[in-house]
Order: C-alpha cells, then sequence, then structure tokens
C-alpha cells in the first residue's frame, strides 16, 4: 500500500455509499413529484408522466432498501465500527459542532482532534439513516396501504416528507462539504478511491489517524 | 348552480338496492362478482365500479330482529380531506356542493383513497384511475334527479335545496325518535357539512360509521405545514451552502494575501 495513503472507506461501504446516492436522488425527484403540485407539472413530463415517474420510485426504492443490506451483510464488522464510532459521541464532538459553523463559512478555528467520524460527521450519519429507515418504513406502507391501518397509513404521508426534507437538508450540506468546501479537500477521495492522504487523516482526524498508524505498527 | 342536498332517509329505507342498479345503468359501471358478507348483504365497500351501496344491520331487541339500512356514497363533504391530499390538483368542488374528481389529470396514486375519513374513493389498478360517486353532476346540473334519487322507491331519497332538505330531516327526526330514541341526523357536522344529509336510526357507530369526522391531524401536519413551510429547509441548505462556497474563498484569498493558508 501506498505508504502515504490510509484506507478510509472499504469497498461495502463505497457501494452502499454511491449506491444511496443515485437511488436516493432518483427518488427525491420522482417523489417531489407528489410532494406538490406546483413541482409536480414541472418535473412529471421530466420521468415521462405521473404513472412512469411512480413505476421508477417504486423500482428505485426496491434497490435503496437493499443496497445497504448488502453492504451489512458482507461487512458487518465494518457497519459495527462505524456506528461504535458514531455513538462514542464526547467533549470533542460538541466542541466541533460549536465551531464547525465558522469553519464552514470559512473562518479559520481550532477545532479538537476528531476520531474517524467528526462530530458533524456523526450528526449526519444519525440523521440520514434515522431519515432512510423511516423513508423506506412509510414508503412500503404507502405502497401496500392494505395491510395496514388507516391511521398508520394516514400518518406515513406527513413522515414520509418530513424525513425526506431531513435527508435532502443533509445530502446537499454534505454534498457540497465532501466536495466543493476547501477545507474538506481529501474527504472525496476517502469515498470514492477508499484511501486518503496520511497527512489529511491527520490533520482532520488525528485520533483515528493514531489508531490506524498504531495498529499498523 | 347554488348549493343542492340529498336527504337519505335510512329510516324509509327497504335496501332493495335499486339506487346501486340505477347508479351502475347511469354511469355504465360493470357488474362485480361478489359473496354474501352477512345474511343479505354481498357490497363489503364502495370499489372503483360500484358507486353506492346499501349496508344491511341486523338489530336484536327483545327477541326481535330489525333490519336498519345504510345507504353508501361519497358524501361531497364541504371541506374534502380528498381534495386536499390529492397532489395532483385532481379533485374539485362544484357551486353545487359536489366533490368531483377529474380523470383527465387523476394519476391513480391513492392519496384520497387514504384519506377519506369513510374510505370512499378507490382506485382501478388497471386504469390507474380513481373514481367514486360523481352525485350524478351531469344530471343535476341539467335538471334531472340524481339516478339513485330517481329510482328510489320507498321515497327514502331526497333531492333539493339544503334549506327545504333540512327542513323535511327535521320533521322525520322528531317521527322516528318516537320509536327510535337513538334517532339523530348525521352529516351535517361531519368536514364542514355534507351534501348527503342522513337520517339515522341508530348512533353512527352502530353502522360503522366514525362520530364525527374531521380533517385528520396528520392530514393538516401533512398539507398545512409540512409542504408549505417545511419544505424551505432545503433551499436554505443549498443556499448556506453557496454562501460557503463564496466565504470561504474571499476568506482563504484574504489570509493567502497574508501568508496563511486554509488546509486542504
Amino acid at each position: 500500500m501506498d505508504k502515504d495513503r490510509v484506507v478510509r472507506f472499504s469497498g461495502s461501504a463505497r457501494f452502499a455509499h454511491w449506491g444511496h446516492t443515485v437511488t436516493f436522488l432518483v427518488l427525491l425527484f420522482t417523489g417531489l413529484i407528489l410532494f406538490s403540485p406546483a413541482v409536480g407539472r414541472v418535473l412529471a413530463p421530466v420521468f415521462g408522466g405521473y404513472v412512469n415517474a411512480s413505476t421508477i420510485h417504486k423500482v428505485m426504492a426496491v434497490f435503496f432498501t437493499i443496497i445497504p443490506l448488502i453492504a451489512l451483510v458482507i461487512n458487518f464488522r465494518g457497519f459495527l465500527d462505524w456506528w461504535k464510532d458514531v455513538f462514542s459521541f464526547g467533549k470533542n464532538d460538541i466542541k466541533f459542532l460549536m465551531k464547525f459553523p465558522l469553519e464552514f463559512f470559512g473562518f479559520k478555528v481550532d477545532l479538537p482532534p476528531q476520531s474517524k467520524f467528526n462530530g458533524g460527521e456523526k450528526m449526519n450519519s444519525v440523521i440520514t439513516t434515522t431519515s432512510c429507515v423511516l423513508l423506506a418504513l412509510s414508503g412500503y406502507v404507502m405502497w401496500f396501504k392494505d395491510a395496514f391501518s388507516p391511521t398508520l397509513v394516514q400518518w406515513a404521508y406527513p413522515i414520509h416528507g418530513i424525513c425526506m426534507i431531513l435527508a435532502t437538508c443533509m445530502v446537499c450540506m454534505h454534498a457540497y462539504l465532501g466536495s466543493f468546501h476547501p477545507g474538506s479537500g481529501e474527504s472525496f477521495w476517502g469515498m470514492w478511491k477508499g484511501t486518503v492522504r496520511s497527512d489529511w487523516a491527520a490533520h482532520h482526524h488525528a485520533k483515528w489517524y493514531e489508531e490506524v498508524t498504531k495498529s499498523q505498527n | 348552480m347554488t348549493k343542492r342536498m340529498v336527504f337519505v332517509d335510512t329510516s324509509l329505507c327497504t335496501g332493495c338496492k335499486a339506487c346501486s342498479v340505477a347508479c351502475k345503468a347511469w354511469n355504465d359501471l360493470p357488474a362485480e362478482k361478489n359473496q354474501l358478507i352477512t345474511s343479505y348483504q354481498a357490497q363489503a365497500s364502495t370499489t372503483h365500479n360500484t358507486w353506492t351501496y346499501i349496508s344491511m344491520h341486523e338489530k336484536y331487541e327483545n327477541g326481535k330482529m330489525e333490519w336498519l339500512m345504510f345507504k353508501h356514497q361519497c358524501y361531497h363533504c364541504a371541506e374534502p380531506s380528498c381534495m386536499k391530499a390529492c397532489p395532483a390538483e385532481a379533485i374539485y368542488q362544484t357551486d353545487s356542493g359536489y366533490t368531483i374528481i377529474d380523470q383527465n389529470k387523476c394519476i391513480g396514486c391513492g392519496y384520497c383513497v387514504a384519506n377519506c375519513p369513510w374510505g370512499v374513493p378507490k382506485t382501478d389498478p388497471e386504469l390507474k384511475k380513481t373514481f367514486k360517486c360523481t352525485g350524478c353532476i351531469d344530471r343535476v346540473e341539467n335538471g334531472l334527479l340524481p339516478a339513485c334519487v330517481a329510482t328510489c322507491q320507498p321515497g327514502a331519497l331526497h333531492f333539493g335545496e339544503p334549506e327545504e332538505m333540512k327542513q323535511i330531516a327535521e320533521v322525520r327526526l322528531a317521527e322516528v325518535k318516537k320509536d327510535f330514541p337513538k334517532a339523530q341526523l348525521y352529516g351535517d357536522k361531519a368536514m364542514g357539512g355534507t351534501t348527503y344529509l342522513y337520517l339515522l336510526k341508530e348512533e353512527p357507530a352502530f353502522y360503522g360509521l366514525p362520530e364525527n369526522p374531521t380533517t385528520s391531524a396528520s392530514l393538516v401536519v401533512w398539507k398545512d405545514w409540512v409542504q408549505p413551510y417545511g419544505i424551505w429547509l432545503i433551499p436554505i441548505a443549498l443556499g448556506a451552502s453557496a454562501v460557503s462556497f463564496v466565504t470561504t474563498r474571499i476568506i482563504n484569498s484574504m489570509s493567502k494575501s497574508k501568508g496563511g493558508d486554509i488546509h486542504g
């Protein structure tokens, strides 16, 4: 392995990430058609009308559900490590979250050393994962509405909408931070190639980098 | 056309089902194969091909059995949940008080099906369109009675001005109450008031009807909060990213000229 690079994301994590990227975006735009009539008028023709859009939405929903489950089965260890880190939410993460808004807009701040996932990434993990699970569950309730109680079906609609909004907000910020935000440079390659520059890892995820180098020596 | 009303006097209904047949005849709806679900009733609910039917309820008291009838169809609410839930703006109301599905705009998504408090509209899985009673709007607005009203033999269905219908209903209620103390009018308080006003011999629950349906909390959250306001969180997130894209670069170039650099 390249001495200057460290492995950040396994193949299965990257498969789940990019699989969810594609399916989420298609689901978002086909779903927005039914979110409000104004959006529907503009977007429905793009997907060949309402009925086609709903078929695409359902097919994508199945892939959206299966992809993370496949990754989960292939690499359950990686999944556990991810959530162990997410839930080891400590003082450094809170400090990170408080100072990060300044860093987000370009001000130089001193951020405390972070583990594999920084405070913001931990929040992103919790919010997007919860939204995705609720989106899938409420989606299947609406899809197979005859199998569920009328009240549950009625609540599935606003829940699907709320989770769509939360997840989309996180996706917007996440996509920007992982690409065009000048402070994030290498993080995109971590998810694309699976590895990141060592000096970047040391700077952004000092605690994690320390662990990785220790286990390698 | 000014507001119209149908008064359904269930105390006079004999359960002959002629209304259901007349509805199918006028609206060109095919018969459906079904099975008995109680001693006399074979229709369990409205379907995309059956827009009105009679449910028959057996009441036992002091060793005697009595039939109680109820005519199901769209209630044509003043504040219809189906219309609020429709994402395609396919449902509209007429001045005459009817709630109509525009079949050209309907996309068969079933949102109205899930949100009608009585579960009236039904989606045709093949046509991918949702159907329900039209109130015979095509007859009514051309001076004819609705098909079900025109055919009703025992005179259980009345059609006319709302004030006139309410008067008839009050007179009938006073009479029926002598024998059925729980008799009551139904629909006048539901969903802003319905175009189909009922006289029931028992409380609504006896017929399996919701007591006093109103717009559900889930529909209010969805259509009055999430859809108009919640959605703005997305442009805010995008806007914040756009602002950051500019400010990070400005601050970066400023600190570069001073010799510093934001890490990459």
